[in-house]
């Protein structure tokens, strides 16, 4: 290799020389060849460490510290979602027992008012029926008192009547019998 | 003089001579414009890292894009074991890239386009894969030059182009990069002096390639550092997974 080498610097060395007058390359002229190399060297080794230790070492941190944080940052708010989530699972439960509630208590507070509404009316009916019993027994009674008054009023009226035409005085007995025989045929027209 | 085209890549010594051991080793453009491009580099780097931002502004977050560019490039050419190097080829890829781009600049210097700099920063990418090789895999190492499942009858030869192919990665890898910035370079010199040299009249038309070359220009400055540096990953690949 390093013949290769000699060889390759040597012939380009020539080529310089030759081409350096004629068509001036100056990139084949060797004069400053060995101070490029030197200042190449100088400068490439001051800037390969300066980078190396200093420079790569603050980006590559920056760069992780970048990564991390971004990690942490999708870490937290994977968290808060699983916590929302949970908490929004939380909150349709107590949505759902909640409408449970309401129509259990809707249901309950129906049949309550049903039954009571129920009660009343029986109760109400049976008073009514009462009532009713007791006024047709009053409407009866007072039926039948009726009758008996009026038999006695038109007794006194027919007697009175009778005594004024005449001046006399009927049996008594006779004027009942008689009022009571047109009464029971006219009753059904009056009662 | 200044209307040669390759007048742009002479070097010239700046301030007094530096002679160590004999050997010129004075300071000249070329090492000017070298330290201006790792200044820029530095500066650029300092700027995107001085603070520490979850959200950055936009320096920082060009420095982490150049960061997260290479180690991608790493990881998916060279994989997971190839990241020690990456300062290495960060660095590398960051110099090579900037000195294009700053050697777009009229009247800057491309260090790049100097086949000796390259050469000089293939040939050590080329030893330090082979040490890399060595070290990791000890002299199965040489079984990168045999390709499993070739006929026993082309064995011979395909090592032979195998090994042929190895020896010439820096030549192609140097020669690539400093042929590409030198012809932009000149190509861009010589639209340049077609402008002046056809003056008003027929200046538009060479004035518009300049325009446009100097766009291909900046595209092959960065493309050119990009292809350096992932063929360096892919070398460094070979040396550390044996696929062969």
């Amino acid at each position: 290799m390093k013949r290769y080498l000699n060889f390759f610097i040597a012939f380009f060395a020539i080529q310089g020389y030759l081409y350096a007058a004629e068509a001036g390359m100056p990139q084949l002229n060797p004069k400053y060849w060995a101070s490029q190399g030197f200042w190449l060297i100088l400068i490439f080794t001051i800037l390969y460490f300066s980078i190396s230790k200093f420079y790569l070492p603050k980006i590559k941190n920056n760069l992780d510290d970048r990564e991390n944080r971004i990690k942490d940052d999708i870490e937290d708010a994977n968290k808060s979602k699983e916590l929302s989530e949970s908490k929004l699972k939380e909150y349709q439960k107590i949505l759902e027992d909640a409408k449970k509630e309401v129509i259990k208590i809707q249901l309950e507070s129906k049949a309550k008012s049903d039954k009571d509404i129920n009660e009343k009316k029986e109760k109400i009916e049976k008073e009514i029926e009462k009532e009713l019993v007791q006024a047709q027994k009053e409407i009866a009674e007072l039926k039948k008192n009726s009758i008996s008054d009026i038999h006695n009023i038109s007794k006194e009226i027919v007697a009175n009547i009778i005594e004024n035409l005449s001046g006399d005085k009927l049996n008594e007995s006779s004027i009942k019998a008689a009022v009571e025989e047109i009464s029971k045929k006219n009753v059904g027209k009056y009662l | 003089m200044a209307n040669n085209p390759m007048q742009q890549f002479s070097v010239h010594k700046i301030g007094p001579e530096i002679k160590i051991a004999g050997v010129d080793l004075s300071f000249t453009n070329a090492s000017l414009f070298m330290i201006i491009s790792a200044s820029i580099i530095l500066l650029f780097l300092f700027l995107g890292t001085k603070e520490k931002k979850i959200i950055p502004d936009k320096i920082q977050l060009i420095a982490e894009m150049f960061y997260s560019f290479v180690a991608k490039m790493i990881s998916d050419t060279a994989g997971s074991k190839a990241k020690p190097y990456f300062p290495f080829i960060f660095s590398l890829f960051m110099f090579v890239l900037f000195c294009n781009m700053v050697g777009m600049l009229p009247y800057s210097f491309t260090v790049t386009s100097h086949i000796i700099v390259t050469l000089i920063l293939a040939l050590f990418i080329f030893i330090a894969v082979t040490i890399i090789g060595f070290a990791k895999h000890g002299f199965k190492y040489l079984s990168i030059f045999v390709p499993s499942g070739v006929p026993a009858v082309l064995l011979p030869l395909i090592t032979v182009i195998e090994i042929i192919s190895y020896l010439s990665r820096p030549v192609s890898l140097s020669v690539r990069l400093f042929a590409n910035m030198m012809a932009g370079h000149t190509m861009l010199k010589v639209f340049g002096g077609f402008v002046i040299s056809l003056g008003l009249l027929g200046g538009w038309l060479p004035l518009g390639f300049s325009v446009a070359l100097t766009g291909l220009e900046i595209l092959v400055a960065f493309l050119q550092a990009y292809v350096f540096a992932i063929l360096t990953c892919i070398y460094l690949n070979d040396a550390l997974n044996l696929h062969h």
